[in-house]
């Protein structure tokens, strides 16, 4: 195809019109097989997409190529290529993405190719083209925990330098770009990346946080508290028909951390100061384990150690727990989801509760767009994260399922009707929410934490032991990775 | 002619292997020689320790159970169901679990474990177990039972194939004679059966004993080495090392040590059964 310039005006961003579900529209649309539409109906459809099907195959180029104008106007001259090649997880983080993505084929004319990995290859294919420096990627989806090796490595291109010189949104959380930078704006910096100018290098597509669920038929106003928490469930249990006061995910590993991190928090535990000493041998810590394994897994369902995500959330889905920890994926499919869940409406979600430290504590999962340095069409790929991440295009990839971030996305009263955690997910971005300590070392410091608060919550080893034996081990590693001495 | 499988050979044995080694001999994160270091320091490793001593536990159980189970089921078998349709079926019904991924087989038992729906605490409520039921997965022993299980449903048909086969194989007029002289059913298989079976059952056990040795899949799936690190085996430990704590260079020095050791196994049995053939 010829290189295209971008000469045309954009369309304004506000001029919309509504196609509701099952109009004539959307139908026409559908039975044209115009992919995204039907995971989008029900949605409010931009002018910008009713042109382009109505000028598919006509001017769909030029039209297209107008549009993205507005959100990538610093990159003007670069030719068209025939494809994008992104590499994303497989799974339901991208349902949004390939829901926009004819979106983004019919309006340019390239071709948006989703190169699907499991998680685990994802990160390493990634690795493995980055340090060959090959072009196999233009665009990279990447699980906020990568961001210190991706940052420290300097494997990504800067999205506030030259020349895109991408700006702040204010319809975007600060802590969103927080998230996205390197060396981190805040909590400790890995040895040697200090000295480092920060720079923007990612930005988030799926604007995942943890969230609180609760069956609000049972509890009339939102647990603040781990406190009121523990109080609902005690008043609400009843073991003896099944019914559960608290949801409890206790796994090895991950799933125990991204159920007991947050509540670390909330009473004031930390693994690090702010130079990598490990403080988690502290009474805060232990409070919030002693709470954890002894409080709460008393009015958790039985074998909740062995519990994760979806075993947690079926609980909730299924009217056998009031309340439980929640990331909106598993929201959006399991407690809402119709065929699944007996208790759709029942359910209402918050931020994460205080703990004696007196603040939320969401904890932060995103997956965010970014371009390896490597990329053979980086200013094409500029564009798509632009287009991707602007707010018209965030919400048919709402309305698909997708999970935003943006402010306006997650306030709308139309979406938060068809997905009612997404003013909790607002508030919880606003909380704002904390992220997992930026290391390369992550991946083995929860794998530590994970084995010694399962083994607690199990009941193999007391919570002084395992607090003790998990603070020897981090500390190990944490010496030998060469962060302290 | 020689060249392509040699090739291949090299490509997807010899290869890896060398690779292997070679990251075994140098530091981590460091790079460089690092000599014997990763294999030295295996031995002040108390980790590897605890999951050696879970690895050993959970061989000798399930190699064990296995072992017996199938001897006692291929003699059962071959002396109870004479009919050939009867004993098609037992094929069948035996063959089922050996081609169940284990994956699938860990997803299958972990549904029966669950505490609150699953079928074995449905059972034993049903039966008026008192209480909130049997934590399946939840402390050391109970969480080792689990995992085993699912071996020994897995692979003590293999068991049992191999050995029923090897029964079939006994000459019949040596059975005839030994019961005209009086041979009662034990006497007949501890002389005569058992004889036929020895270098069969050394077959199984070296298999039995390397596969068992590796097991991860159904493990990861029904516990993921836990509760704690109750349930950790050697691969598990591995893996986390690997993968989790990204140290391929120690990981590959313990892998290269289980290659050993596998190998030792294999060659030691092998002249014995050599000897045994012979």
């Amino acid at each position: 195809m010829a290189a295209g310039r971008m000469t045309c005006a954009p369309v304004p961003e506000h001029d919309q019109v509504t196609v509701r579900e099952g109009s004539a529209m959307t139908e026409d649309r559908r039975r044209r097989g115009a992919p995204g539409v039907d995971r989008a109906r029900g949605g409010r459809l931009t002018r910008r997409e009713v042109l382009a099907a109505g000028a598919a195959g006509l001017a769909g180029a030029a039209v297209g190529a107008a549009r993205l104008d507005r959100v990538a106007a610093p990159v003007r001259a670069a030719p068209r290529p025939r494809q994008l090649n992104i590499g994303v997880v497989s799974g339901v983080e991208i349902r949004g993405l390939k829901a926009i993505a004819p979106m983004w084929d019919k309006e340019t004319g390239v071709r948006l190719n989703l190169v699907e990995y499991p998680y685990a290859s994802l990160y390493e294919k990634m690795v493995t083209a980055f340090q060959a420096n090959a072009a196999t990627f233009d665009i990279v989806m990447l699980d906020d925990p990568w961001m210190p090796k991706f940052g420290a490595e300097g494997w990504l291109a800067p999205l506030d330098a030259a020349p895109f010189n991408l700006k702040r949104d204010p319809d975007i959380f600060p802590v969103v770009y927080d998230l996205g930078s390197w060396p981190p704006p805040s909590g400790p910096v890995p040895p040697g990346e200090g000295g480092k100018p920060r720079h923007l290098y990612a930005i988030t597509l799926v604007g995942n946080v943890e969230l609180f669920m609760y069956r609000r038929d049972l509890i009339p106003s939102p647990p603040r508290t781990w406190d009121q928490v523990l109080s609902n469930a005690t008043r609400l249990g009843n073991p003896g028909k099944q019914f559960y006061g608290f949801a409890m995910r206790g796994a090895k590993g991950n799933p125990i951390i991204s159920q007991w991190f947050p509540i670390l928090r909330a009473f004031g535990g930390r693994v690090f100061d702010d130079h990598w000493n490990v403080v988690f041998k502290s009474p805060e810590s232990l409070a919030a384990l002693k709470f954890f394994v002894g409080q709460l897994k008393a009015v958790a369902q039985p074998g909740a150690d062995t519990a994760d995500a979806a075993d947690r959330t079926r609980l909730v889905a299924t009217g056998h727990a009031a309340q439980g920890s929640v990331w909106p994926a598993e929201a959006s499919d399991i407690v809402e989801n119709p065929s699944v869940s007996t208790v759709r409406g029942k359910v209402a979600y918050t931020v994460l509760p205080m703990g004696p430290a007196g603040k939320h504590t969401p904890m932060m999962g995103n997956w965010l767009l970014g371009i390896p340095k490597a990329a053979r069409e980086k200013e094409w790929a500029y564009r798509f994260i632009t287009w991707a991440t602007s707010a018209s295009v965030q919400k048919p990839y709402a309305a698909a399922g997708g999970i935003p971030f943006r402010k306006s996305i997650l306030t709308d009263p139309g979406l938060n009707k068809r997905y009612p955690f997404f003013r909790a997910m607002a508030d919880s971005l606003a909380a704002p929410p904390f992220w997992r300590p930026r290391t390369t070392e992550w991946s083995a410091v929860e794998t530590i934490l994970g084995t010694h608060v399962n083994a607690a919550l199990a009941g193999g080893e007391s919570p002084e032991q395992a607090v003790d034996k998990a603070a020897t081990e981090i500390t190990q590693h944490m010496r030998e990775a060469g962060y302290i001495k | 002619m020689l060249a392509a499988p040699v090739l291949f050979l090299l490509t997807v044995v010899v290869y890896p292997l060398v690779y292997a080694i070679e990251l075994s001999l140098q530091y981590y994160r460091l790079g460089g020689f690092a000599g014997l270091h990763n294999f030295l320091f295996a031995f002040h490793d108390r980790l590897l320790g605890e999951s050696l001593r879970a690895t050993l536990v959970y061989v000798v159980l399930a190699v064990g159970v296995e072992c017996v189970l199938g001897l006692v089921l291929a003699v059962a078998v071959q002396r109870t169901v004479r009919s050939a349709l009867g004993r098609t079926l037992v094929y069948l019904l035996f063959i089922v679990p050996m081609v169940t991924p284990p994956v699938a087989a860990g997803v299958i038992f972990r549904l029966m474990y669950i505490p609150e729906y699953g079928i074995l605490n449905v059972l034993l409520h049903g039966l008026g177990y008192p209480g909130r039921g049997i934590l399946w997965m939840s402390s050391p022993g109970m969480a080792m039972f689990s995992v085993l299980s699912v071996d020994v449903w897995q692979w003590m048909p293999f068991v049992f194939l191999v050995l029923f086969a090897g029964l079939s194989a006994v000459p019949g007029d040596v059975i005839e004679a030994a019961e005209v002289d009086g041979a009662g059913g034990w006497a007949r298989f501890r002389q005569i059966e058992l004889a036929y079976l020895r270098p069969l059952l050394l077959l199984v056990l070296v298999f039995r004993f390397t596969d068992t040795l590796r097991v991860f899949d159904h493990v990861q799936v029904l516990t993921m080495g836990g509760p704690g690190s109750a349930t950790e085996f050697l691969s598990l430990y591995l893996y986390k090392i690997a993968f989790k704590f990204s140290n391929l260079n120690y990981a590959s020095a313990l892998a290269i040590y289980v290659v050993i050791i596998v190998s030792v196994v294999f060659a030691l049995t092998s002249r014995y059964l050599s000897e045994e053939i012979a």
